[in-house]
């Protein structure tokens, strides 16, 4: 409609401007720390000296991708104002990060488990911030 | 911004050839990328330069990261809503 190209502002403004894009998830962590974990698993069931050196290699660089995840929600998506009213993140995230430089240290599945379950702790924190419909998308939506 | 302001909200905005005050809702150049326009409330003048914050501090990009905005940036005061017509109306100043 002409009127509608009329008022078309000419000038577009952000008002929400989280660079790069704004999504963020634990999971992203999460799915690595899995692989750690399953990664170990095979590792302690084979007998293949070969396996195994792919395994361990495999697990550190897991391990790593999940350092590199909590570092971005911890230097990115938490705010001061998150830590205000949940201040256990910064240890969590803390000691997510060490605890992945010890899985990639470390051949015990236990190491494996602890970093999942502060990954959650982490993921629950992301949840009660409202993370969920802050930084995804829902799903479907490209097919609207 | 919510709930000021909503994504693909329709402004009015004035050319500013005054200092900014608190309070306002005001354009002014990303300090990261000058071509790219922010809408932010005006938090702190002072200096020559002022404090941008955006009214959702939880999920908000602003001088808390980018640091305070030259005022020769701040180009622009936004004053009016005209679209979409459900939320027809003058932007408000906050205290």
């Amino acid at each position: 409609m002409l009127l509608t190209r009329l008022l078309k502002p000419s000038l577009v403004a952000y008002a929400h401007c989280d660079l790069p894009c704004g999504v963020y998830d634990p999971d992203q962590a999460r799915v690595e720390a899995e692989s750690v974990y399953k990664t170990l698993e095979k590792y302690h069931a084979s007998t293949d000296e070969h396996f195994k050196a792919r395994a361990i290699q495999v697990k550190e660089e897991r391990a790593e991708l999940a350092k590199h995840h909590i570092d971005v929600l911890w230097s990115d998506y938490f705010k001061p104002e998150h830590v205000q009213k949940y201040p256990e993140i910064t240890d969590l995230c803390w000691k997510a990060a060490k605890q992945c430089s010890k899985v990639k240290q470390s051949l015990d599945i236990n190491e494996a488990k602890t970093l999942l379950d502060l990954i959650d702790k982490i993921g629950d924190v992301w949840t009660k911030a409202g993370g969920p419909t802050a930084t995804r998308m829902a799903k479907q939506m490209a097919r609207a | 911004m919510e709930p000021a302001l909503r994504d693909g909200d329709w402004l009015l905005a004035l050319p500013l050839r005054r200092s900014p005050r608190v309070g306002e809702v005001v354009l002014a150049r990303d300090p990261r990328a000058p071509e790219r326009l922010l809408l932010k409330r005006v938090a702190a003048v002072g200096d020559g330069r002022c404090t941008l914050l955006g009214d959702r501090p939880e999920a908000s990009t602003d001088s808390r990261q980018f640091g305070p905005v030259p005022l020769g940036d701040v180009v622009a005061r936004a004053v009016f809503r005209y679209a979409p017509l459900g939320r027809l109306g003058k932007l408000r100043d906050r205290d």
